[in-house]
Order: structure tokens, then sequence, then C-alpha cells
């Protein structure tokens, strides 16, 4: 008797790799959405600064949207730079 | 003329008046009149009341005495008849004459309307009066003073009937103003003011007309009216008999009703008081006898028929012998003696009807029922209809329900059937009057909703909250899901039915979904089942998926629920894609499919199963999770082994076979690849697969004992075990060197199984908390819609705050009494509203 593996199916989801838990923004959990959104995932991504802070993209774009001169982090006031991997 | 003045008042009265007043007794005899008398006669009053102070009162007086005497003449003509026919018919023709004078008598007399001395009309003239008379006579009048300056035809000539002489005066008025006489500007103008006052009706107002009316009444219809009526009645009772009359004696009656009110305002006064009183009297009297009659000698359901036609019958005898303004009234009346006098007895037999639905004569019921005005009848109806819906579809659903609670498809397609049935009945029977329909309805929602023939049990709090109740709810939208399931996937059942049938299915279980109360619960068995079909790609046709979801919206489904199913397709095509993008990158990874999906959209895929994975899988782990990695930066992929599926194939001596297995299922297959014959034990298996407990025996047990095989992959020692609890530690397992596939009693050798059949892709313990979770989520949003309200309303008692509560959740679940209770209490107990300290039912919202 012997048994093979003809093809396989493997069923997953993802999750964000990020260095906190919480927004800092938002202080909601990186695991579900920003405030304005319904679904996580996709539809609510998070992204990094080149300082290494992590926030719900549409929670930094806000904060950036008020500041009027220097787009900082609002976690190290370092200036803002989008990390593009 | 002229040499009159100066003489004495009375003697102007006592010389002019003789004259004229024969033309008056002419007029009233409806006998020739010269356009000369006739303009004498307009003079003579006109230089009366000129000249003498009291011209006008006397006039009026000598006009009235002359009215009542000519009055009197009548009366004796029509007392002299003995026949009732003969009665009405000559009561008929000296009305009519007397009335046709009516019009122009008064015409001459406009002088004593300006006179204080004659009692002016009591109403104003409104404009309702009938409009040919008083067209008729403003023309005249005009004619009449235009034919003042021309005189060529014999104007006024008024034996004729009213419109004869109308058309007459108008034709010498045409004359003479085109004559082109001197006063032609002047005439004009007189018939143009006699126009417009028309409106207001000139000889209405008369207080002569006022008079001969008066009079009339006074002494002659006073006297006889009793006997008018009465004669016109037994007229009306012989037709109903069957016997032919003629029916213009009675509606000249009712004419002369009508005319004699001098009550501008309200012509009818006297029809109403008199003739209609009557005829309403007579029709109820005539009726509630033949009412009982007919009932006890034909029964109930020929009377309906019966009813029925004798209402329409005197609609139509009203038409010809009533004012327009009398119908209801009448109908009323008849409704009242036809109908609700008899309502139990006819209701009484509605129950029967429905049982056997005889749809005409509930048809014909449910008209006649429909006329009684507070609708006590419908109602009646409407409950017998909802009982039998109700009862009837729990009997034949509890008669059934040895088949039906195994079989999603025969109890959905049984309930289908009822409801049909009981539409068409509604159809048919009350022509889908929206009272009936809504009576199904709720009887439909009560059958659905029912719990005595399948329930599900429900805690009704969290457990830890210490007592554990469980409410009973109806297993219907379950059993709805699984029907929805074996449509959307491939079975026999939807590889037998056309892709027409299968979307009119599903629009009937959506039909049904409506009357149901936990649509949760639908939408849970439902998400589950498409999870399987979209990971284990059994969907018998994916654009039918893509519309049901559609379908949901439209049926008020919840957006975010339904959202969610609309991004689980997403995933898949995504994945796809992402598949094709791997497999590309790595050439030899030709096997290996991924389904990366959002966490948040799928069923909740619980917590995480350790498995150890065959060799082979472990290597393509690595593989596919560097290849994600370089695609999404900032992800990390999490494996659902409980979901993942593959093909395996197994060769023995026998034959060789492709096997659709479990991740799982591989996993404990894979464990005798290093050594086939070997027994092992529970207890190495576990070690070997890394299998919690409950995954552990539910996969063992779907290789010892899958459903509907006749030989078993796996076997083993003791052999009776009789299900999965039952294997121990020490219970031997070891692979089935004859397993075959058999087809028709021969074994093949080749051949494909799916051994995945119904096991749930979930783990077993989240299989547990199903309904826990069920009634964990209806928590929060009960909680969640509480809050919504009171943020709006601030402040709200508790009646209506339940109220919109519930029309909020009404998508989703009722929820009950209790919950609503419980979750209030939570919510003031963490402060997010409190009680008003004066009113313990009213709820105010904290922020």
């Amino acid at each position: 008797m012997k048994v093979t593996i003809k093809s396989w199916t493997g069923v997953a989801s993802w999750r964000w790799i990020a260095n906190d838990e919480n927004c800092g923004i938002c202080r909601m959990s990186f695991e579900s959405t920003c405030p304005e959104c319904a679904l996580p995932g996709d539809d609510c991504p998070l992204v990094w600064g080149v300082c290494s802070h992590c926030f719900h993209m549409h929670c930094i774009v806000k904060w950036l949207n008020l500041q009027p001169l220097n787009k900082q982090c609002p976690m190290c006031r370092q200036s803002w730079k989008f990390n593009i991997h | 003329m002229l040499r009159a003045i100066g003489k004495r008042d009375r003697d102007i009265f006592d010389e002019v008046w003789p004259e004229k007043r024969k033309i008056v007794l002419k007029l009233l005899r409806q006998e020739t009149v010269s356009q000369r008398e006739w303009q004498d006669l307009f003079f003579g009053v006109h230089f009366v009341c000129l000249w003498d102070e009291k011209g006008a009162a006397k006039i009026y007086d000598g006009l009235q005495q002359d009215i009542v005497e000519f009055i009197v003449q009548a009366q004796s003509k029509v007392q002299a008849q003995r026949g009732e026919q003969a009665l009405l018919a000559t009561y008929i023709v000296e009305w009519r004459k007397f009335f046709t004078q009516s019009n122009y008598l008064p015409l001459p007399f406009r002088q004593l309307e300006q006179s204080p001395q004659v009692k002016p009309p009591s109403g104003s003239g409104s404009a309702s009066g009938s409009g040919s008379s008083t067209s008729a006579a403003s023309t005249s009048n005009a004619a009449a003073a235009a034919g003042g300056s021309s005189s060529s035809n014999q104007a006024a000539s008024s034996s004729s009937s009213s419109t004869k002489a109308s058309t007459s005066a108008a034709a010498a008025a045409a004359t003479s103003s085109s004559g082109g006489a001197s006063s032609t500007t002047s005439a004009a103008s007189n018939s143009a003011s006699a126009a417009s006052s028309s409106k207001k009706g000139i000889t209405e107002d008369s207080p002569v007309r006022k008079l001969m009316l008066d009079s009339w009444n006074k002494h002659i219809f006073h006297d006889i009216k009793d006997r008018l009526q009465e004669s016109a009645m037994k007229i009306v009772h012989a037709e109903r008999n069957g016997d032919a009359y003629d029916a213009q004696l009675v509606v000249g009656v009712r004419e002369s009703y009508v005319n004699l009110s001098s009550n501008a305002e309200d012509k009818l006064e006297i029809y109403r008081e008199h003739f209609e009183k009557a005829y309403l009297k007579a029709t109820a009297d005539f009726y509630r006898l033949k009412s009982t009659e007919q009932q006890q000698e034909n029964g109930v359901l020929a009377y309906m028929k019966y009813a029925d036609a004798k209402l329409r019958e005197e609609e139509v005898r009203a038409k010809r012998y009533l004012e327009p303004s009398s119908f209801n009234i009448l109908t009323c009346r008849l409704v009242k003696v036809l109908i609700v006098d008899h309502l139990n007895s006819i209701i009484a037999e509605c129950p029967a009807l429905i049982r056997d639905y005889e749809t005409d004569r509930l048809n014909l019921m449910f008209r006649l029922m429909d006329r009684v005005l507070d609708g006590e009848g419908v109602e009646a109806m409407m409950g017998d209809l909802q009982r039998h819906i109700k009862s009837a579809g729990l009997a034949d659903m509890q008669s059934a329900s040895e088949i039906i609670t195994q079989d999603s498809e025969k109890y959905v397609e049984r309930l289908l059937e009822l409801f049909n049935k009981f539409s068409d009945l509604v159809r048919n029977a009350f022509n889908d009057d929206p009272r009936f329909l809504t009576a199904r309805d709720i009887a439909f929602k009560m059958v659905v909703n029912d719990t005595s023939v399948f329930k599900m049990e429900l805690p009704t709090s969290i457990a830890n909250r210490g007592v554990k109740y469980t409410a009973p709810e109806s297993k219907c939208p379950e059993l709805l899901a699984n029907y929805c399931d074996m449509l959307l996937r491939r079975t026999p059942l939807s590889k037998r039915l056309t892709s027409e049938q299968i979307d009119a299915r599903l629009r009937d279980v959506l039909l049904v979904l409506k009357y149901v109360n936990n649509k949760d619960v639908f939408m849970r068995y439902h998400k589950v089942h498409l999870t399987r079909r979209l990971i284990l790609g059994t969907s018998a046709d994916s654009e039918k998926e893509e519309d049901i979801v559609e379908w949901l919206r439209e049926v008020g489904m919840p957006a975010d629920y339904v959202n969610r199913l609309a991004r689980m397709f997403q995933d898949i095509k995504v994945s796809e894609d992402l598949n094709t993008q791997f497999r590309n990158s790595i050439s030899r990874h030709d096997a290996i499919n991924i389904k990366i999906l959002n966490a948040g959209a799928w069923a909740r895929c619980s917590e995480r199963v350790s498995v150890s994975l065959p060799i082979e899988l472990e290597d393509y782990i690595p593989d596919v999770e560097e290849f994600y990695k370089k695609k999404h930066s900032g992800r990390k992929l999490q494996w659902y082994h409980h979901m993942s599926n593959g093909t395996i194939t197994f060769v023995n001596n026998f034959g060789r076979y492709d096997l659709d297995v479990t991740t799982f299922q591989m996993a404990v297959l894979f464990a005798w690849n290093q050594r086939q014959h070997d027994k092992i034990s529970y207890e190495n298996l576990r070690l070997a697969t890394e299998l919690p407990d409950p995954e552990l025996r539910r996969t063992l047990w779907s290789l010892v004992a899958f459903p509907k095989i006749k030989k078993q992959i796996l076997l083993m020692e003791p052999t009776a075990i009789g299900s999965p609890k039952d294997f121990a530690e020490n219970t031997m397992f070891y692979i089935n060197q004859e397993f075959a596939i058999v087809k028709n009693g021969k074994s093949q050798r080749r051949g494909k199984l799916n051994l995945i059949g119904r096991l749930q892709l979930s783990t077993e313990r989240s299989q547990q908390e199903d309904n826990q979770s069920i009634v964990q989520l209806r928590i929060l949003r009960t909680q969640e819609a509480i809050i919504k309200i009171m943020k709006v309303r601030k402040r709200m008692n508790n009646a209506a705050l339940q109220a919109e509560l519930i029309d909020i959740l009404k998508n989703m679940f009722l929820p009950s009494k209790k919950m609503i209770k419980e979750q209030l209490e939570w919510l003031i107990e963490h402060k997010y509203m409190r009680r008003d300290d004066d009113d313990i039912n009213m709820f105010i919202y904290v922020a």
C-alpha cells in the first residue's frame, strides 16, 4: 500500500505583521479596522512609515491632512515617509 | 295710464289689477298668453308698485288668493281619483303643469322682490339650482325684455313645456336684437345682466315662486302626501314581487317631492323627509321579511346568492327611483337588513367553506361582507382563514414529520406546496385582498416558526452566567439553508434540475425565508454551506452563487452580512490569480492550490488546529509563505488546515484509487506510509498526527465508517465500536488491504472516491459553539441597536424603544422580551443609559 499526494488545496488567512497591537491613532486593534470601516482586511490596510511605525492607512492619511506644515509621524515626530517595501 | 297719476293709491291697484289678474289666471291654467298681455303684466306690476305705496303687498295678496284657488281646484281633481295609479297619474300631471308655471309666473313680479312689504325668501340664492329651469327662465326673461321694442313673434306662448318655451323665447330675443331697433343695446345689456345673474337663479329667489310652492305644499301635498307615498311604495312593492308597473309614476312622485322644495339651501329637504324615508322603510320591511323566509327555505348558502342578487337589483332600482344622494343610505340600510342581521349565520359557514376550498362561495361571502361598513364580517372571515391555515399547515407538517425532519428538500417542497395552496385560496376566494394577504402571512409565519415539529435548542443566556435555559426555535431556517446548499452544490438534485428550475426554487426559498423570524440562523448556515462549497470547489454554478447573494440583498438581509458574502467570492477570485502567479514562479508546485481568505468575511474560523502534515506538504508550505510575503509585505499567513483538502492516490494490491480527503484524513493515512501492514493504536496515531482528540476521533470515524461504501479504508480492533466517542487509547487501526471501490456489486480496480462527504469544515468545538455564538451575536446586535436608537432619541419610554428595536432587528431575528430586558439592564449597569428618576419606564441616554 502506498499513499501519494496528487494535489492539495491549502487554506489560509492572513494577518498584519505589526510591531504593535493597536493603531497609535485610533487605538483600535490592527486585527480590526479603523473606526470608519466595517470589514478588516484589504479594505482597511495598514501602512508603515520609514520610522517603522505602523497605522491604519485611513488613520494616518487623515492625520497627515490635518498637519498644515510638517508632516510628522504622530508617534516619534520624525517627518513622515511611507515605507514602500 | 299716466292719467292714473294723482289718483289715490287704492284706486290705482283696483284699476290696474283686475285686468292683470286675468292674465295671471291664464298663465296658471297654461292657456295661451299673447305677447302683448305678457308685457302688460310686467308693466302693470311695475306701475302699481311705482305709484301705490302698498302696491307690492296688495299684488302679493291678490296673487296668493289666485294661486290658492287654482291649487284647490287641482286638488279636487286629484282627490277625485280612487285608484292608486289613477291618483298618481293625475297628481303628476297637475303637478308638472303647476311646476312649469312656477318658473314663469314669478318673472313679471320681480318688482316685488325689492319691496320690503313682501317677506323676503328665507335663503339667499345658492348656485345649486336645477340648471335647466334656471337658464330657461333667464333666457325667457331676456326675451321678454327685448321683445318690448319690436313685436313680431308670439313669444312666451307658454302653453308648451318649459324647454319649448325657452327655445322660442330665445328665438324671439335673437330676432328682436337683429331688428336693429333703438333699444338693441339696452336689450343686449339687459340680457347680459340677466345671464350673469342667472347663475344665482332668478326665479328661485323669487317670493312668488316660493309662494307658489309653499301654497302647493300646504294645500295639496300636505293632505295627500301619505296617499301618494303609499301608492308609490305599493308600486315598488309590486315590482319587487315581479309585477310590472309604470315606473314613471314613481319617478313622477319623486320629482314632485324634489321640486316642491322652496328651500334653496337644501332642495332635497322635503324629498328626504318623506319620500326617501318611506322608500327606505318599505325596502327594509320588505327584505326583513323576505330574507328570513329565504334563509329558512333555502339555507344560508343559497341565501348568500339571494342577498347578492337583491343588492344589485336594488342598486339598479334606486338609480331609477331615488335621488343620487340616497344611494348610499339605501345601500347601507339594505346591507343591514340583508347581511348584518344575518351575519352570524353566514359567518358560521365560513370555516367549512375554507376547509373545502369552496372559492366561489367564499368569494361571494367576501363580497357580501365587504359591504358591511365596520368590517366585522371581513374580520371574522380573516380570523377563520388564519386559523385554518395555521391548523391545516401544522397538521400537514406533523403528519409528514417523519420524512420532512430528515429531508430538507421534502420539507421545503412541502412548505411551498402549502404556501401555494393557501395563496391560491386567497387569490381565488378573496381577490388577493390586502387584508386577507396579511392574514395569510400571519398564519404562515406561525407555521414556519412553529416549534412543535422541529426545533433547535438555543441557550437563552451565555453559559457562564450560571443557569442555562434553552429556548426552542424552529429549525426552518436551518433546513432552508440546507435546501439552498443542495440546489447550489453539485448534487443529484441540482443535476436533475434545469437552471431555470433551480432559480425558481431558490426564489421559493427566499419567499419562505420572508416568514422566518430568526433569519440570522439561516444566514449562519448559508454561510457555512457557502464556505464549504467555495473551499471544496463544489458549486454547481458559480454565477448562481453570486445571483443569490444579490437576491438576499433584495429581500432585505442586512447589508453588512451580504457584503461579507460578496467578499468571499472576491477572495476566491483573488486567490485564483495568486495561484497562477505562484505556479509560474515555482515550477515544481503544480499540485498546490492556495486559497487566501479575509479573516473577517468568512464563517468564523474559530481556533487554529495543529496538525503534523505529511512531509511533502511540510516542504510546500514555506515556499507558499515566502511567495506570499513577496506579494504582500507586512502580512503573515495563518493556515487553516481544518479547511485544507486534497486528492491522494491510494495504491494497494487490488488497485489504484484517487481519494478526495481532508488534510486531517491525509495526515492520518500518511501514518501508515512507512509501515503499511502495522496496526497502530489510537494513542500512537495521536502522537503521529498531533491532532486534538475530538478532531482525531472524527477523522478516524470517517475512515472506518464512511457512510454508503461497502469497503472502508481503515479497519479497527475491536470491531464493535458504535461511535467515535467509544474509541479507546488502545483501539487498534490498520489499513484495509482489500479496500476497493465497489460499483454494481463489483470491485473496481480504478476509481475516484470523495471521503470528505459531509464532514464539517469547522472543528468539533466550534460546532458545539455554533448555537451559542448565534445567541452571543444576538446579544451584541441588541445592545448595538439599543445604543443606536438611544443616541438619536436621547429619551425614550420602554414601549417605544422595544417597538423600534424590533423594527431594526426584524431582518435578523426577533429579540425576546427577556433578552431585551436583560440587555437594557446590562447597559444601565454599565452606564450607557439610565432610568428616569420619576418614571421607571423612561430611559435616558448617557453620553
